[in-house]
């Protein structure tokens, strides 16, 4: 383990996994995996695992008060397996900063207007924690509420970018992170061109944080298209799946 | 938290005046009210500040414990940030009601000290914390009271806990190895103040949140000017105008030009800001000095 530790994490232009500095890993999204929720979705990248279930938009709580507006609001948990050393039970400081930054990537993509004194609960549980928990959670929250049928602007797409060993990284894993000089994560509504959330630790330079947004604004498009392929393909099995569901009504008939 | 209530007139008045350069108090967009940053407010802390912004009003003090280390950074100490929004300032703050806010200005304030796998990249060297490499170290509890809120407060906290860092210092230990090595080593804190050592922060850096009020940047809101912005970045800038930390805050989403520009702005505000702390601490402590 020590002997790794020493070891740089570039060789020859390749990272420790064999992927290129600008590559993802292995992403697979998928929507509809919580037949309980109004709307779910799961998404994968390597060892990054995440689980998004959407509620409602139902009645908000009484004490939240009247609002024209609809809330989203956003509830992430790393499971107590997900990290390497043991979480704990009940909602950490980390987890709430995470749900606040959440809430505010997907704020901006969604017509709060459309549902008035409701609220739409976003739950997050987060299965296996590989890396670049906040971006995973963004996409596959985005779908999710996509799932749900909740009126959006546009699909919010998110990743990140280490800066580490001289080099841009984009979506790293967690001993890229851990090992980075600096590193941030951007989400965006790629249609529109809007970012909704961007957070970033350690030192940037001006032209270094352009050239990292750009990189990761490159990245969002590139899920961007993915998760629209994921939804379409949901969509025309839905549809597949309701035409079959009547051809054997008629055949009872 | 419950945001006291605005009507939609004063929201276009508001926005109509950042506009035109000229807001409610006169200030231009750029511009910050006035701050004042007094050092040592708390004796029992090991180092304190209060700053004032405007109307906004917070206490920072620092306590220095004996703690251990990090496993994953040994031979570096740590800093914890804590925010208690304190009933006083506002009733939503009643029991729980705070919790929220104060986790957010806490980790916002911790992300800005990102000291990076090394431990030395953040604003304060931690090694200079270590005592016993992998035993133990100086643990620096940043602890912040929020007083009033008059808007800005993560800027002013941020302020403060510059301010209050300067101000501590850390008293010296010696580490006593018994003649056996294998023996639990003692220490012995010198408590000489002349003895104590004052933290370097010159490179801690600042935040400034820029917000968007209609299509314009501006800095420094007052609780006020806050709720007619739909947009906002905190950004942690130091000494040198490097971003060290930066959060997007608020509903609306913006145009990644508009972005970049968001953080010049806030290099721009920063470099003032930078100037004005740095005058204010250098006067307070030649102060001490003279009195001491």
């Amino acid at each position: 383990m020590a002997a790794l530790e020493q070891q740089p994490l570039l060789t020859d232009g390749h990272r420790r996994d064999g992927r290129a500095y600008e590559e993802f890993r292995n992403v697979f999204l998928k929507t509809g995996v919580i037949s309980q929720a109004s709307g779910s979705a799961y998404a994968e990248f390597n060892n990054t695992k995440v689980m998004v279930g959407v509620y409602g938009p139902r009645q908000s709580e009484r004490k939240v008060g009247y609002s024209e507006q609809g809330r989203i609001s956003v509830d992430v948990k790393l499971a107590t397996f997900a990290t390497r050393q043991r979480g704990m039970f009940g909602q950490t400081p980390e987890e709430r900063e995470l749900s606040a930054l959440l809430a505010t990537a997907l704020e901006a993509a969604t017509n709060l207007a459309s549902f008035p004194k409701a609220t739409a609960d976003v739950y997050v549980l987060v299965l296996e924690a590989g890396g670049g928990e906040l971006g995973v959670a963004a996409t596959a929250a985005a779908l999710a509420l996509a799932d749900a049928g909740i009126e959006m602007f546009d699909l919010v797409t998110a990743c990140s970018v280490s800066r580490a060993e001289g080099a841009l990284l984009l979506d790293p894993t967690v001993d890229e992170a851990a090992r980075e000089e600096a590193g941030l994560t951007l989400a965006l509504m790629p249609a529109c061109s809007e970012v909704t959330q961007l957070v970033s630790r350690g030192p940037w330079t001006s032209s270094a944080l352009r050239e990292a947004m750009e990189l990761a604004m490159g990245g969002c498009a590139q899920l961007d298209a993915l998760a629209r392929q994921v939804l379409k393909t949901a969509a025309a099995e839905a549809a597949a799946r309701r035409q079959q569901e009547q051809q054997q009504l008629q055949q009872a008939q | 938290m419950a945001s006291p209530l605005i009507s939609a007139g004063e929201v276009q008045w508001i926005t109509a005046g950042v506009s035109f350069n000229c807001r409610n108090d006169g200030r231009q967009r750029e511009d910050f009210r006035e701050l004042s940053a007094q050092l040592g407010v708390i004796a029992q802390a090991t180092g304190s500040a209060r700053v004032q912004l405007g109307e906004t009003d917070v206490i920072v003090g620092c306590k220095a414990e004996i703690g251990s280390p990090d496993p994953e950074r040994p031979d570096c100490g740590r800093l914890v940030f804590g925010v208690e929004c304190s009933p006083v300032a506002s009733p939503a703050f009643r029991g729980r009601g705070g919790d929220e806010l104060s986790g957010e200005l806490a980790r916002a304030l911790e992300r800005s000290f990102y000291p990076g796998p090394s431990g030395r990249a953040g604003g304060v060297d931690l090694s200079a914390l270590s005592i016993v490499s992998g035993k133990t170290c100086w643990v620096l509890y940043v602890d912040a009271l929020l007083l009033n809120i008059g808007g800005n407060l993560h800027d002013a906290l941020s302020v403060a806990a510059k301010a209050a860092l300067a101000d501590a210092k850390i008293p010296k230990v010696e580490v006593v190895q018994g003649e056996d090595p294998t023996d639990e080593p003692d220490y012995e804190v010198d408590d000489d103040p002349q003895q104590a050592q004052r933290l370097d922060v010159a490179r801690v850096p600042l935040c400034v949140t820029v917000s968007q009020i209609g299509a314009h940047s501006v800095v420094d809101l007052t609780a006020q000017e806050e709720l007619c912005s739909s947009a906002s970045v905190q950004v942690a800038v130091d000494a040198s105008g490097a971003v060290c930390g930066l959060t997007k805050r608020r509903q609306k989403g913006v145009d990644p030009s508009v972005a970049l520009e968001m953080v010049e702005v806030a290099q721009r505000a920063a470099a003032k800001l930078h100037a004005a702390l740095a005058d204010s601490l250098a006067e307070q402590q030649a102060q001490q000095m003279s009195v001491g």
